[in-house]
C-alpha cells in the first residue's frame, strides 16, 4: 500500500446503555471524545482533522455535526461528516486512516455516536438501503433481514435452534467481562430458545439491542505516533465495498462481500491461515446468527460449518477461536458507532489493556469489521508491531 | 414489545413527529411500474452472466455493463424462504406499529429474477422451500404500478 | 410451471413515472442535564441562564455543556436580566410546514446582557415595520409554562 504508515495512538467510548436522560446526543460524543484524548494524552489543540459520523435517519437531526463540532471543541478544524447506515462507524475510521497516512494530517480524531434512545421507528423505515418504492409494503428491517438469512442457513448448513442459541450465550458470557458492554443477562441456552420470537428463526434476545453510546480513536502517522505513545496499534490494512443485490432480500439470500473483502486484504497482507495468523476478532454482527455465516466468510471456519464449533466448544475469550471477546453487537449496539467501537475493542485486546475480556497470550493481529444496511463491508487489521 | 413511552416533562425530553412527502423519479425502473400496471413481472437481464434482476437496473452491479434487455418474468416462481412478524412493528407508510399475520415470501421467478411478497398461505408451516407459487393481482383499475398491485402470492 | 415467458415486453411504455411517498418519524430529543437546568430556571422562575467557561470566561446562551473554544466542561451558572440587544432580524413571509407561528412574524438574535453569545427568538409587542437593530429587548413568558425555549413567547423592545 501506498502512503504513510498509520497507528491509532488513543481510544476511548462511552459506557453503553439502552437509555441515557442525563445528556444529549452531542454530550454523549463528547464523554467518548474525552477518553480517546485522554487515553492519547493529548488535547484538542493537538487535533489537526476531525472526521465524525453517525447513522443519520436514527438521529433525528439533519446535519448534526453542525451541532456536535462546536461541542467538542472541534470548530476551525479540517475534516467532514460521513453517513452510511450501520457502516457509518466503519466508513469514519476508514475515512480517519486515509487522512493520517495520506500524510495531510498529523493527529486525526474520529468520532461516532448513536442515541437509540431518541429514534423511534427509524427501523419503520426500512433501515440501511431502503427505498420507499421498492419495500414499502413490507416492514422491512433488520429483523426480517436476518431472519431470511437464517433461515436460508439453517437449510444449507442443517444447524439448529439450539445451536443459534449457543452462539448468543457465548456472546452474553463475554459481554459480562466487559465493563462497557450494555446487555448482561446470564443466559442459558434454554432462556434463549424460550425467549419471544420476532419472525422465526429470530428471538428477540437474537438481535443486537438498541444503544445510546459513543466512541472515538485518535490516529497518527507513523513518526507522530511513536512520539506520542509506547503502545501504539499499527493499522495494517483497511478495506471497503459495497455488494450487489441489497435492495430485496429476495435477490441473493447469502450475499455477501464480507467474505470477499476478507480475501482480498489477506492477499495483500500476505496472510494465508487467518485462523493462525489473526489472534483476536471483533466483526460486526447484527444478530447473534449471523455470527455463523461471518465466521465463515473471514475464514475461521468452513463454509456451513461455523455452528460445529459451538457444539465442540471452540469459540470464547479463553478458547481456540476467540471471537467476539466484547460481547458484540448483541450486547451493545449504538448503531453508528458500532464498527468505531470494534476498532476501539481490536485496538484494546491488542495493546492488552482489555481487562476482564482479555484474550490471553500476545495479540499479534486482530480484525475489525463494519456491516450495514443489508450490504456494506468494511474490514480492518490491525497488529502489535509494524 | 415495543412500547411508546412518552415523555412527560419538555423540559427533560420531547417528541417531535414529521410527515415529509417526497417524489421519486423511478427513472429507467419506470418501465417495471407500467408493466406491473398491466399486470405483468419483467426484469432487466445482465448481458454477461444472463442474471435477470428485480429491482431492475440500468447497470449490473456486478459486471458494470448497461442491461438493456427486458425479459418477462411469467406469472409463477418457487418459494425461496417464508416467515411471519411475530410482533408489531412500524408501518413506514402510516409511521404506525401494525401487526402483520401474512407471511412475507422470497420467490425465484420463472424468468430467473427474485422478489418478495406476500403470501396467501398463513400457515409458515406448509410453506416449503421450491413450492410453486402464482401471483394474484388487484383488479386493473385499482393498480398503480407499484409492487402491491401484487395483492399476494398462492400455492398452485 | 408451465407458463410462456417468452412473452414480448416491447409494448411496455418507457416514459418516467413518478412517485410520491411519504416519510414519518416521531423522533425524542433529549434535553440533557445542562439544557434541563436552563429550562427549569424558564419555567419556575422566567429566568434566562447562562453558563460560563472556566478557560476563556465566555457566558453562553443557551447553555452547552462545553466550551467549543477550549472543550472543558461549564458548570457556573450565570443569572441573566433578560434585557439584551437586537443584533439582527428578519420578517418571516412565506409559508410552509411546521413553522413555529403563523407568518408574518419576525425572528431575530438577541445578544442578552451579560451573555457573550446571541440566542435566537421571535420578536413580538411591535409593528413589524418599526423593528431596529440595536433596539433594547425583554423577554416575554407565557403565563403557561411547561419546560420549553417556547416558554418565552417573544422578545419585545423594552
Amino acid at each position: 500500500m501506498n502512503g504513510e504508515r498509520i497507528a491509532i495512538v488513543g481510544v476511548g467510548q462511552t459506557v453503553h446503555k439502552s437509555k441515557r436522560t442525563d445528556i444529549n446526543t452531542a454530550e454523549l460524543c463528547a464523554e467518548a471524545v474525552e477518553a480517546a484524548l485522554a487515553d492519547a494524552q493529548m488535547t484538542m489543540k493537538d487535533i489537526d482533522c476531525v472526521i465524525l459520523g453517525s447513522f443519520e435517519p436514527a438521529d433525528g437531526y439533519s446535519g448534526p455535526d453542525k451541532w456536535i463540532v462546536p461541542e467538542i471543541g472541534a470548530v476551525g478544524k479540517a475534516g467532514f461528516e460521513m453517513q452510511n447506515v450501520g457502516t457509518t462507524g466503519g466508513v469514519v475510521a476508514a475515512t480517519g486512516f486515509n487522512m493520517a497516512a495520506s500524510g495531510l494530517f498529523q493527529n486525526v480524531l474520529c468520532v461516532a455516536w448513536q442515541k437509540m434512545d431518541e429514534a423511534a421507528g427509524a427501523f419503520g423505515r426500512g433501515g440501511g438501503g431502503a427505498n420507499e418504492y421498492w419495500t414499502g409494503q413490507f416492514p422491512m428491517s433488520p429483523i426480517t433481514n436476518f431472519a431470511r438469512r437464517t433461515y436460508d442457513y439453517m437449510t444449507r448448513s442443517g444447524c439448529t435452534e439450539e445451536h443459534l442459541a449457543m452462539v448468543r450465550v457465548k456472546q452474553d458470557q463475554c459481554a459480562q467481562r466487559n465493563k462497557n458492554a450494555q446487555l448482561k443477562l446470564g443466559l442459558t441456552v434454554e432462556k434463549v430458545m424460550n425467549d419471544f420470537l420476532l419472525a422465526w428463526p429470530i428471538r428477540r434476545l437474537h438481535m443486537c439491542p438498541t444503544t445510546a453510546g459513543s466512541a472515538a480513536i485518535v490516529v497518527c502517522p507513523e513518526k507522530r505516533a511513536k512520539k506520542v505513545t509506547k503502545k501504539p496499534v499499527w493499522v495494517e490494512d483497511w478495506f471497503t465495498c459495497h455488494q450487489g443485490g441489497a435492495l430485496t432480500m429476495a435477490e441473493d439470500p447469502q450475499a455477501s462481500t464480507l467474505g470477499y473483502a476478507c480475501r482480498k486484504i489477506y492477499k495483500r497482507c500476505g496472510i494465508t491461515n487467518p485462523k493462525k495468523e489473526i489472534n483476536a476478532w471483533e466483526v460486526y454482527e447484527p444478530a447473534s446468527t449471523a455470527e455463523l455465516r461471518w465466521m465463515e466468510e473471514v475464514g475461521v471456519a468452513e463454509d456451513y460449518k461455523a455452528w460445529k464449533l459451538f457444539e465442540q466448544g471452540k469459540v470464547g475469550i479463553e478458547k481456540e477461536i476467540p471471537f467476539n471477546p466484547s460481547g458484540g453487537v448483541t450486547a451493545t449496539n449504538p448503531i453508528g458507532a458500532t464498527p468505531v467501537v470494534r476498532v476501539v475493542e481490536a485496538s484494546l485486546q491488542i495493546r492488552g489493556d482489555a481487562e476482564e475480556h482479555q484474550v490471553p497470550g500476545t495479540i499479534n493481529r486482530a480484525l475489525a469489521t463494519a456491516y450495514g444496511g443489508q450490504g456494506e463491508n468494511v474490514v480492518f487489521l490491525l497488529k502489535k508491531t509494524l | 414489545m415495543l412500547k411508546k413511552e412518552e415523555p412527560q416533562d419538555p423540559s427533560v425530553a420531547f417528541r417531535y413527529p414529521r410527515v415529509i412527502t417526497y417524489k421519486h423519479s423511478l427513472g429507467y425502473q419506470s418501465k417495471f411500474a407500467h408493466a406491473l400496471k398491466m399486470g405483468r413481472i419483467i426484469a432487466t437481464k445482465c448481458p454477461v452472466d444472463g442474471r435477470c434482476t428485480i429491482p431492475p437496473r440500468i447497470v449490473c452491479p456486478m459486471h458494470h455493463v448497461k442491461q438493456t434487455e427486458w425479459v418477462d418474468q411469467g406469472q409463477r416462481g418457487k418459494l425461496l424462504s417464508a416467515f411471519k412478524i411475530n410482533f408489531p412493528m412500524f408501518d413506514s407508510r402510516t409511521g404506525d406499529l401494525k401487526s402483520w399475520e401474512t407471511p412475507i415470501v422470497s420467490i425465484e421467478l420463472e424468468g430467473g429474477a427474485r422478489m418478495d411478497g406476500w403470501c396467501s398461505e398463513t400457515d409458515t408451516e406448509k410453506l416449503k422451500p421450491g413450492m410453486v407459487l402464482e401471483a394474484v393481482w388487484r383488479p386493473a383499475e385499482e393498480r398503480q404500478g407499484r409492487v402491491d398491485d401484487i395483492l399476494y402470492w398462492k400455492p398452485v | 410451471m408451465s407458463q410462456n415467458i417468452k412473452k414480448s415486453v416491447a409494448d411496455i411504455p418507457e416514459d418516467t413515472i413518478v412517485v410520491e411517498v411519504q416519510g414519518h418519524s416521531n423522533f425524542l430529543v433529549t434535553v440533557g442535564n445542562t439544557g434541563h437546568q436552563f429550562m427549569l430556571e424558564l419555567k419556575d422562575n422566567k429566568t434566562i441562564t447562562g453558563i460560563k467557561c472556566p478557560g476563556c470566561k465566555k457566558v453562553y446562551v443557551p447553555p452547552r455543556s462545553h466550551c467549543p473554544t477550549c472543550f472543558v466542561k461549564m458548570t457556573e451558572w450565570v443569572k441573566l436580566s433578560g434585557k439584551g440587544t437586537l443584533d439582527t432580524y428578519t420578517v418571516v413571509r412565506y409559508k410552509e410546514q411546521y413553522m413555529p407561528k403563523e407568518p408574518p412574524y419576525a425572528y431575530g438574535v438577541i445578544k442578552l446582557d451579560g451573555a457573550d453569545t446571541g440566542i435566537v427568538h421571535m420578536i413580538g409587542g411591535v409593528d413589524l415595520n418599526k423593528i431596529k437593530v440595536g433596539m433594547k429587548m425583554e423577554p416575554v413568558f407565557k403565563e403557561q409554562r411547561e419546560g420549553s425555549i417556547l416558554d418565552i413567547e417573544y422578545f419585545k423592545p423594552v
